[in-house]
Formats: C-alpha cells, structure tokens, sequence
C-alpha cells in the first residue's frame, strides 16, 4: 500500500493541516495532502477552518486600539540623557549634602550635646541599649508582636507581586535595619506586680531590673538598669545604671549613676543623676538639691529647673521657670520664660518664644540672653518673604526635575492619576492618616521600628512630591500635552509656581495647600497601586 | 499581511540608506528610524509583555540594543525580521527572567487531542469573539504559548526563527504552534473546545 492510498483512507491531523497550510511540508508529503483533501470533505473543512483561524489571529493580534505612549513616541536621545544622568546624580548628592548638613548633622550634634556620644541615631533611638538588655526574658512577647507585625507587612506588600523586586527590596531594607539595630541581648531580672512592686531597702538587685506593675517602689539598689512601666514610680534607692521610666508619675529621690530617659506625665528628680536626663512629659521638676552630671533635654509643658545642670540645657516647653544653676549653653523654645533671682547660667543662652522673657534682677547670666520673637504669619511686606517663597518653588521644582529625570514613566503615570480627581482625593485622605498610625503602631513593636522609620521617612517623601504632580497637572490644563522633555519641565515649572501663589493668599492659601496634598497624594497611590498591582498581558 | 504593514510602509531603499546613515552615526536617520519602528516594536512587546510599563522599558531597551548592534546586521536579511528577532529575544529574556520556562516539549506535543476539530466550532468560535477577546485570551496564556503565536502571526517570523529565539526544535514549532491555538481556543470558550472535536468519520490520525 502506497502513503498515498494510506492518506486517502486515513485523515491526516490536526499539526499536518497546519503545516500544509504554512507550507512547512515537504514537496512529496503537500502533494500526499493536496491529494487526500482532494477527495475529503471533512479534512477540507479542517484546512479551511485551521486558515481562517489563522486570518483571525493576524486580525486580532496586529489590529490597533492602544494609543502609542507619548514616552516610546519621544526619540531617546543619547547625549540628552547622558548629562540628565549627570544632571540627576548632581542634584541628588547635592540634596543629600543639604539635608546632611542641614538636618543630621546639626541633629547628630544635639543628640552629642545630650549625651548621645556614640552619635548613632538608631542607638539613641534604642537608649543606648538598655531597653533590649531584658530581652532574653521579654522575648516571648516582643518577638510575637514584631514577628506578626513584620508578617503582616511583608504579605501585604508581596500579596500580588511576589516577583517584584522593589518590594522584596523594601522589606528586605527594613528587616536589614530593624535586625541591624537590636543589640546584644543580656540576662535581665523581669517583675511583674500583683498589682504593686517594692524592692524593699536592704535589698540588692545585682542585674538589670525589669518591672511592669501599678505602682512600684525601689526602696533598695538596682547594680545595673532599671526598666519600668507603671502608674507610679517612686526611687528611693541606689540605681547603678540608668532609669528608663515610663508611667503618670516618676519621682526619684535616689541618686542614679548613669542617665534618666523618662516618659511620663509629672517627673520629678529630686537627687543626683550622674549622667544626662532626657525627658518628656507633662509636668517636669528638678529640686533645688539635685544634680544632673550631663546635660538635660527636655520636652514638657511646664518645668521647673531649680537644681543644678552641669552640661547643655536644651528645652521644648510651654512654660519653663529656671532658677537654679546651669554650667554649660542653654537653648530653649518655650512659650514663656521666667529667670529667677537665685539664677545662674554661665554659657550662652538662646530663647525663642512667643513673649519676652521675665528676667529677675538677681539671675546671673553669663551673657546676655539672645532672644527671637517670631512675628506670627507670613509678612506680606518683606521681600524676604517673597524671596523665601521662590526659593520653596526652586527647591520643589528641582525635586520634581529629579522625579522626571530619574522616573519618567512613573512621574508622567503619577501626572495622569491626578485626572482621576474622586479616586486621587478619597485615597489621599486615606493614606494622609492612615500612613503614620501604622507607621507609629511599627515602631510600638520595636523590631519593627526599621519599618515605622522608612515609613515615615517615605511618607515625608510623599507628601513632598504631591504637589509635583499636581503642579504638572495644572501646567497641562494651562499649556497643552505636547509631548517632549522641554513641554514637560515647563509645565512642572509653571504648574508649582502657580500653586505656590495660591499657597500665599491669607486663609485660603491653607486650604489650598492641603488640597493639593491630598490630591497629589492620592494620585501617587494609585500609580503606585497601578505599578505594584496584578497585571494582565496585552490586552490593548 | 507582510511586516512592513505592522513597522510602517518605507520603501527598501530608503530603508538602505536610512540603515547606513543610522550606521556612520547619523542622529537624524535614528531618530527617523526609531519614529518609524518604534510604535510596531512597542505593539509588539505590548502583546508579549504583563504590562504596559513593562512594553515602555522593554521598547526604549530593545532600541538602545539595535544601535549598538546596528553594524552586526546583515543587510542581505529584511532590516524588520532582524529587529524582532532582537526584540523577541530581548522580551524572551525578561519573560524568562520572571519566571520558570516550561522546558517540557513533548509534555506539549502530548497534550494534542488526537481528534479533528469541529470546524464548525471553531468558526463559531471566530465569529463571537472580538479582537479585544482574543488578546485577552492570548494574555492569559503560558509565556511560550502567547510568544509563539506572537512571532508567528504578528511578526510573522520563520519556523526557523522562532524556534531560534524560544530555543526550541525546527520540527517541534509546528506542534508548539498548534498547541498554543488550542490553548486560546480553551480560554475563548472556557474549556468547552477541547471537549466538541469531531472524529472524522473513518478517521483516526496519521
């Protein structure tokens, strides 16, 4: 039996009907094809079928309905980008260097003057440590906190996307920098009071001291740190290392040799602190017989300084009376200022505030109080004024330039979004508050405070850039779309510096501003929703 | 179709003298060749690719390849078969890149009903659904599958060329092809494709 009487009496399939008709066969085995449907109907129909599907394929796949985006339509230019590379690289070090100079350094040297001397933020952040020194017997419950804040983070940022890189990077980064700030852990004595703690005198704690309870009492020495959380705290005795407090109240009485951090709503130090004291609360008071061997930083709506300060005093309060004696600069922000007669300060002292201060006669001072009263709202009659406004515009501008340089087709996205105005404004609001709840609730769970930080660190970033996009909307409603890198900067040139305007007019120039905010906000949301989200292929 | 319908008409000798230009560095000729291919390429990668960002990037990159590699191109060979090879195998990579290729190709030829088709269906089948639909199903099939039927009906690609760009035998291009239609044709109908082929009467394959 020839293949050919083979093929007339068995049907050829489905792959050999389609090479026949690509003409992928060979001369001798078409020939055996074109012969069999020659006399098959059924193998006919088949071939014809398999080739208007194949019409309908060319059809479907080369037929037009997408626009062509702007960016692919916009020759690249070579040289153009080699110096926009420059260019950017330029800016950004050149910010960097700003912001070096201009927030971390002179924060840095604060963080110095208040004993931080190590100078690593992280390690301010953690206290120097002591916090985590009691994590041997705290981790079961820290460790389940950030172990399920972390997860819940890092499923929500991966849910779709799991080969995203830039979130695996985002999540990797902050488990980088919340592992790379938990120090060495050490063995620490936990307390937990039912309901109350007292260490009675007598008694000698010979490690770190861990107490959570309603009300404690430290009646003896603690030879190492001492950690509580509680309603009220009351020292009596000898602590070796450092108070960490956190509670309503904090009375020491007792002379601690290294540093007192306190966060509470009445801290009263009444002995001697042999190192530095950085508070915050409501109502702080230092005794006219204690000490601070270091320097004081303070936070508080109502202080009192009658005591000693060796060091630097560096005050945020609402009122602050001082009439004791401060060694070192003082620099205080205050809404009122009272320098009693017993009064003495012997560095340089720097007052900010609402009022003039109240200067009793007998205060010694070592120089005269430098004072800056801050005129309340914008001073339309001053060029500085005007001139500080642009110099905002130049700054927002070269952020903007950067963005486009560095993320063209993420800033022209961002751009659109911004036309979806109900969207762009209902998930601004959203995220302008509910961006720093979660960032506070990461760093509540401490490990997860490298989180909370970059959170916060790129909602600052954020809400920076809002305007932005915004800006370029309207220098697009104003000038047209025309495509091109010049048409672009223009319009972002001019969209800002309408919008700066409108910031300056009284009263409504607030609400304006935060418009904008939440607007541009919102609309980087849904490009980054749009960017992190579940894509389906060319469906154009 | 031909190719130039989906890169644009220009005659082969502008083309020619265009490519040389383009070649001794010529900025303008780029920039005209560039405005001229780069709405087909950017199609095409649009038709490959999970999303349009992706096409963008994937356009702007395939085009800095293609003027680095402008002097390796053979000017015997169509200038546009050259430029999607380039282009597919530059989308090949990403794809590859993102997830796990299915090596498997005779799992493929094994997954071919042995049955014919009812042509009947499958004119039903091309009747109601859109161009827009079958991109849609196209989208949702495996990377290869989508790949195949995109070289080979939109950049209308040789056997041997798409077998060189998925890495693949010549002889097995055939049946990948076939398989990648009725996988769009599971999409279309749901699944209920595979389900009505029609036994020929007296047939069974050869």
């Amino acid at each position: 039996m020839s293949p050919s009487d083979d093929l007339l009496r068995n049907h050829f399939d489905e792959v050999t009907g389609l090479l026949y008709l690509e003409r992928q066969l060979d001369e001798s085995r078409a020939r055996e094809v074109r012969a069999h449907i020659a006399s098959c109907a059924a193998c006919g129909q088949l071939l014809n079928a398999l080739e208007s599907e194949s019409v309908w394929l060319k059809e479907a796949l080369t037929t037009d309905e997408e626009s062509i985006p702007a960016r692919v339509i916009t020759v690249p230019e070579k040289k153009g980008t080699h110096w926009g590379w420059i260019t950017a690289f330029g800016l950004c070090a050149a910010g960097l260097y700003t912001v070096w100079n201009g927030l971390v350094a002179p924060a840095f040297a604060q963080a110095s003057q208040a004993g931080f001397s190590q100078g690593n933020l992280f390690t301010m952040l953690f206290f120097q440590g002591a916090f985590w020194r009691g994590w041997d017997t705290m981790r079961n419950m820290t460790e389940l906190l950030a172990a399920t804040t972390l997860t819940g983070v890092a499923i929500w940022l991966l849910r779709k996307q799991w080969q995203r890189f830039t979130a695996i990077t985002f999540v990797m980064g902050a488990l980088v920098c919340a592992l790379s700030v938990t120090p060495v852990a050490r063995a620490a004595d936990l307390e937990h009071g039912d309901p109350s703690y007292t260490l009675p005198a007598g008694q000698e704690i010979k490690t770190d001291l861990i107490v959570v309870a309603n009300r404690v009492r430290i009646d003896g020495d603690v030879d190492g740190d001492l950690i509580v959380m509680s309603q009220s705290v009351v020292v009596d005795g000898h602590v070796k290392g450092d108070i960490l407090g956190f509670g309503q109240e904090l009375r020491v009485n007792g002379p601690v040799d290294g540093n007192v951090r306190a966060w509470s709503q009445a801290i009263s130090l009444n002995s001697t602190v042999g190192r530095n004291v950085m508070a915050f609360g409501g109502v702080l008071e230092l005794a006219d017989k204690a000490t601070v061997g270091g320097t004081m930083t303070l936070a508080a709506g109502t202080t009192n300084l009658d005591g000693r300060v060796v060091g630097d005093l560096l005050v945020f309060s609402g009122d602050i009376d001082i009439n004791g004696f401060l060694g070192h600069d003082a620099a205080i922000r205050a809404d009122r200022l009272t320098i009693g007669s017993n009064a003495e300060i012997v560095g340089q002292t720097k007052y900010e505030g609402r009022r003039q201060p109240d200067i009793a006669a007998g205060a010694k001072l070592g120089s005269p109080i430098q004072i800056t009263i801050p005129k309340r709202g914008p001073d339309y009659t001053r060029m500085s004024y005007y001139w500080h406004r642009v110099l905002l515009w130049g700054a927002s501008f070269l952020f903007g330039l950067l963005l486009l340089l560095l993320l063209p087709g993420f800033f022209a996205d961002a751009v659109q979004a911004t036309k979806r105005v109900g969207p762009a404004m209902g998930f601004g609001v959203l995220f302008l508050f509910a961006t720093p709840i979660v960032a506070i609730i990461a760093c509540i769970t401490i490990v997860g405070l490298g989180i909370g930080i970059t959170t916060f660190l790129l909602y600052a970033i954020a809400l920076y850039s809002a305007p932005i996009f915004v800006g370029s909307w309207l220098g697009e409603q104003l000038l047209g779309a025309e495509v091109g890198l010049g048409p672009t900067i223009g319009r972002l040139a001019l969209g800002l510096a309408i919008l700066r305007a409108l910031t300056m007019v009284p009263f409504a120039g607030a609400l304006i501003a935060i418009i904008v905010v939440v607007w541009g906000l919102g609309a980087l949301v849904l490009t980054l929703h749009r960017k992190m989200g579940p894509h389906v292929a060319g469906t154009a | 179709m031909d190719r130039q319908k989906t890169t644009g008409a220009m005659s082969e000798a502008d083309l020619a003298q265009m490519l040389s230009q383009v070649r001794t560095g010529d900025s303008e000729a780029w920039g005209e060749l560039y405005r001229q291919y780069a709405p087909a390429i950017f199609r095409f990668c649009r038709r490959l690719l999970p999303a349009r960002e992706d096409a963008e990037d994937a356009t702007t990159e395939i085009f800095v390849k293609v003027r680095q590699k402008i002097g390796t191109y053979d000017s015997s060979r169509p200038f546009t078969a050259w430029l999607y090879k380039v282009a597919s195998n530059h989308c090949w990579d990403m794809l590859r890149r993102r997830r796990i290729r299915q090596d498997l190709e005779t799992g493929d030829l094994e997954a071919l009903p042995l049955e014919h088709p009812d042509p009947g269906q499958l004119e039903r089948l091309q009747k109601e659904h859109t161009g827009k639909e079958v991109r849609a199903g196209l989208a949702r099939l495996p990377d290869r599958a989508r790949m195949a039927l995109v070289l080979r009906y939109f950049a209308e690609m040789s056997y041997e060329e798409i077998a060189d760009t998925l890495g693949v035998r010549r002889a097995f291009v055939g049946a990948l092809l076939l398989r990648a239609r009725h996988q769009l044709r599971d999409q279309l109908s749901g699944g209920s494709a595979r389900t009505v082929a029609a036994k020929p009467a007296g047939g069974r394959k050869q």
